[in-house]
C-alpha cells in the first residue's frame, strides 16, 4: 500500500495499498551497479564485467549484512516499547505465575540487564543461529521456524507465479491497447485488486470451492491446499504486477529503437516480441522483489485463513499469546527472507542487464 | 462537433467524479452512522438470530441476533476514524522527519534516510503486525501501529517533495535573506509542498483501512464484539455456510471504502501532478 518515491517510474500504480515503487537504496537501488572505474592497464571487456559483477555482488551482500543486523537491533529493541513490564504482560493469562516464577523467567530473557546488553546478547544469539526459546513450551524458537519456513517459501513462491503467470500478460494487453477499451479493464482490475482485502477474497475461495464445490479441502498443508491460497495471493498480487507491467511497457514503447524497428517497416508483432519483450522483462525482475516482499506480508494473514502450517501462522498464534522470543525470532526470519530474496534479484538484474556489461 | 470536445471534458473527472462520490457516500454513513443505523449495534436479540438478509433487518442478523446493516453502518465510523488518526499522526510524523532530513545537514539527513529506507523495505502490513503484538491488541494499539506503518511512506514523500523545493530560486533567495532552516521550512516550503502532501495522505487512508481490518481480523486489532469491519468477518468465519451475509456485506464495506479512497488517490495525484497524467492517461 504505497508507492515509492526515489526514482519514481511513470506509473500511476502501486500507490493504492501503499505499495512502493521504487526501492531505497539498501535493497534495490541502481546506486554502485557500476563496473570498477577504469585502470591503466589493458583489460578485456569480459575481465571488467567480471569485476564489475563482483563488485556489485560483494555491495550487495554487504548491504544485506547491515540491513539484516539492523532488523535485529530493532526487534531485540522492540521488547523495551512494550508499557509496562513484558513479563506482567506475558503471564497475564498463566496461572501460575507466582513472584518467584516471573523473577526467573526475568533473569532467564536477560530483562534485568541493562538494554544495550539485552540487544546485544540478543543480536549474538542471532549470529550463531539461537533466536531463544519459546515461553510457551520452552522449545528453541529457531527450530521451529526452520521447520515451517518451507511451507512459508512453497506458498510464496506459488503466490508470486501465479501472480506473473497473471499480470504480466494483462500489462502487456494494457500496454499494447493503451487508451482502449481492454486497457481500461486491466486498470479497472488492478485498482479492484488493491482494494479487495485478501482475507475476504480467501474466505470466498473457501465459500466457493471447497464448501459448496467440494473441490479442495478447507484448511491444511499439502499440495492440493496449496491451490486456494496460492490462488488469493496470486490474483491479490497480479494487480500489482500489472500495473508495474504495463508502465515499464509503456516507457520501452516511447523509446527511440522501438521508433526505428517500426520505421524499418517490422510487423507490429516483431516490434513487441524482438524489441520490447526483453527490455520490458528486465525491467520486471526489478519489481518482483518488491511484489515478494509486498505478498509476504500479506501472506501472512493468508496463512491464517487457510490454516497454512507457515511462519505466518505460527507468528500470528505467538502474537496472541504474546509470546514475544517467537515474535522476534520471526521479525528477523522474515526480514531476512525478504532482504535475501531482494538481494539475489538485485544481483539477478545486474547480470541480466546488458548496459552493466558494457562499463 | 461537439462531441469529442464534450467527450474530452468528461473523461479526466471520471475517476475523480466516481471516487468522490464513493468517498462522500462512506464518509456520510460514517458521520450519520448513529442516525441511519437502525438499532443498537451491540443489541443482542434485536431479531431471530443469524436471519437472512430482510426488509426487518436490511442485512440480516448474526449469531446473536444482532442487526448487521447496524454493526456495519456503525463499523464505517469505526473504519473511517482508524483510518483518519493513523493517517494524521503518520502524516505529522513521517513528514516532520522528511523535512527535518531534507533541511537539517548532511549527517541528518544521511542518518535519517537509511533509517526510513530499512523500515520502507518491509511491507507495511509487518511493521504494524510487529508493534501490535508488543503493544497488545485494541482499539488505540492499533491504530499507533497503523500511523508507526505509515510514518516510512510519508517521511519518504515528504523528503523527496521537499529536496526538490531545496533547489529552488527562492529557498536560496530566502537563506541569502537569513531566514533560517526552520522558519524557512514553516513559512516558504509548507505552503508549497503541502497539497501535494494531502494528496498522498488520501493514498495512506485506503491502505490504513486495510491494515485495520486485517489486524482486527487476526484478533490483534479491535476486539469484539465492537462492530469493527475485520471482526465481525472474524466472528462470522464460522458460520461461513449458514449464514454467508455475516461475511458478505462487511467484506463489500471494506472493498467499497478502499475503492473510493484509491480512485481519489490516485486521481487527486493525476491532476495535482498533470506532467504525469497527459502521457500516459490520454484517453484512459
Amino acid at each position: 500500500m504505497r508507492e515509492k518515491v526515489a526514482a519514481q517510474p511513470p506509473d500511476e500504480g502501486g500507490g493504492t495499498r501503499g505499495l512502493p515503487l521504487t526501492r531505497p537504496s539498501g535493497t534495490l537501488s541502481r546506486k554502485g551497479r557500476g563496473g570498477p572505474p577504469s585502470r591503466p592497464r589493458r583489460q578485456t571487456d569480459v575481465e571488467t564485467w567480471v569485476a564489475g559483477m563482483i563488485t556489485l555482488i560483494a555491495r550487495r551482500i554487504a548491504t544485506a549484512f547491515m540491513t539484516i543486523l539492523a532488523v535485529v537491533v530493532l526487534s531485540g529493541l522492540l521488547v523495551h516499547v512494550v508499557p509496562g513490564d513484558p513479563v506482567t504482560a506475558m503471564m497475564a493469562q498463566s496461572v501460575t505465575a507466582s513472584p518467584e516464577v516471573m523473577a526467573e523467567m526475568r533473569s532467564q530473557l536477560g530483562l534485568d540487564l541493562p538494554v544495550w546488553q539485552q540487544v546485544a546478547r540478543y543480536a549474538g544469539g542471532v549470529l550463531t543461529g539461537d533466536l531463544g526459546t519459546t515461553i510457551r513450551g520452552n522449545e528453541p524458537v529457531a527450530r521451529l521456524l526452520l521447520e515451517r519456513l518451507p511451507n512459508t517459501f512453497i506458498l510464496a513462491a506459488s503466490g508470486l507465479g501465479v501472480a506473473l503467470v497473471l499480470g504480466v500478460p494483462l500489462g502487456f494487453i494494457a500496454a499494447i491497447n493503451r487508451g482502449r477499451l481492454a486497457d481500461t479493464a486491466v486498470m479497472i482490475i488492478a485498482v479492484l485488486g488493491v482494494s479487495i482485502p485478501g482475507f475476504w477474497l480467501g474466505l470466498a475461495m473457501i465459500q466457493i470451492f471447497s464448501l459448496k464445490l467440494g473441490w479442495f479441502p478447507v484448511a491444511g498443508t499439502n499440495a492440493r491446499n496449496l491451490v486456494l491460497p496460492a490462488l488469493t495471493l496470486g490474483l491479490i498480487y497480479c494487480a500489482l504486477v500489472a500495473r508495474m507491467t504495463r508502465s515499464a511497457l509503456i516507457e520501452i514503447l516511447a523509446e527511440d529503437y522501438i521508433r526505428t524497428a517500426r520505421a524499418r517497416g517490422l510487423r507490429e508483432r516483431e516490434v513487441l516480441l524482438v524489441h520490447a519483450l526483453k527490455p520490458a522483462l528486465i525491467s520486471i525482475v526489478t519489481v518482483v522483489g518488491l511484489v515478494f516482499a509486498y505478498l509476504m506480508g500479506g501472506q501472512v494473514i493468508i496463512e491464517n485463513v487457510f490454516s497454512w502450517n507457515g511462519i505466518g501462522r505460527l507468528a500470528i498464534q505467538a502474537m496472541l499469546q504474546r509470546d514475544y522470543p517467537m515474535i522476534q525470532g520471526f521479525i528477523v526470519v522474515f526480514a531476512t527472507s525478504v532482504v535475501v530474496v531482494s538481494m539475489s534479484l538485485d544481483i539477478l538484474y545486474g547480470i541480466l542487464d546488458p548496459r552493466m556489461r558494457q562499463r | 462537433m461537439n462531441a469529442p470536445v464534450r467527450r474530452r471534458r468528461r473523461r479526466l473527472p471520471l475517476n475523480v467524479l466516481l471516487g468522490l462520490g464513493l468517498a462522500t457516500i462512506v464518509v456520510a454513513v460514517a458521520v450519520l452512522a448513529p442516525v441511519i443505523a437502525p438499532f443498537d449495534p451491540m443489541r443482542m436479540a434485536a431479531g431471530p438470530r443469524l436471519a437472512a438478509p430482510s426488509l426487518a433487518h436490511l442485512f440480516g442478523t448474526d449469531e446473536f441476533g444482532r442487526d448487521l446493516f447496524s454493526r456495519v453502518v456503525r463499523g464505517a465510523h469505526l473504519s473511517l476514524g482508524i483510518g483518519l488518526a493513523a493517517v494524521v499522526a503518520g502524516l505529522a510524523v513521517g513528514g516532520l522527519i522528511g523535512l527535518v532530513a531534507a533541511f537539517a545537514g548532511r549527517l541528518v539527513e544521511a542518518v535519517l534516510l537509511r533509517v526510513i529506507d530499512l523500515l520502507y523495505s518491509f511491507p507495511d502490513t509487518l511493521i504494524a503486525l510487529a508493534l501490535v503484538a508488543f503493544l497488545g491488541p485494541g482499539l488505540v494499539n492499533a491504530t499507533i501501529a497503523i500511523a508507526v506503518s505509515l510514518v516510512p511512506f510519508y517521511a519518504r514523500v515528504a523528503y523527496s517533495l521537499a529536496v526538490a523545493e531545496r533547489a529552488k530560486p527562492y529557498v536560496e533567495a530566502a537563506r541569502l535573506a537569513g531566514i533560517g532552516s526552520g522558519r524557512l521550512v514553516r513559512v516558504h516550503v509548507m505552503p508549497n509542498i503541502g497539497q501535494s502532501l494531502i494528496v498522498m495522505a488520501t493514498l495512506g487512508f485506503s491502505s490504513a483501512i486495510l491494515s485495520a481490518a486485517g489486524l482486527s481480523f487476526l484478533g490483534l486489532g479491535v476486539q469484539p464484539p465492537s462492530p469493527e469491519w475485520g471482526a465481525i468477518l472474524a466472528s462470522g468465519r464460522n458460520y461461513i455456510t449458514k449464514a454467508p451475509w455475516i461475511l458478505i456485506f462487511p467484506g463489500l464495506a471494506i472493498c467499497m471504502t478502499v475503492l473510493a479512497f484509491n480512485l481519489l488517490g490516485d486521481s487527486l495525484r493525476d491532476l495535482a501532478d498533470p506532467r504525469r497524467t497527459a502521457p500516459q492517461r490520454a484517453g484512459a
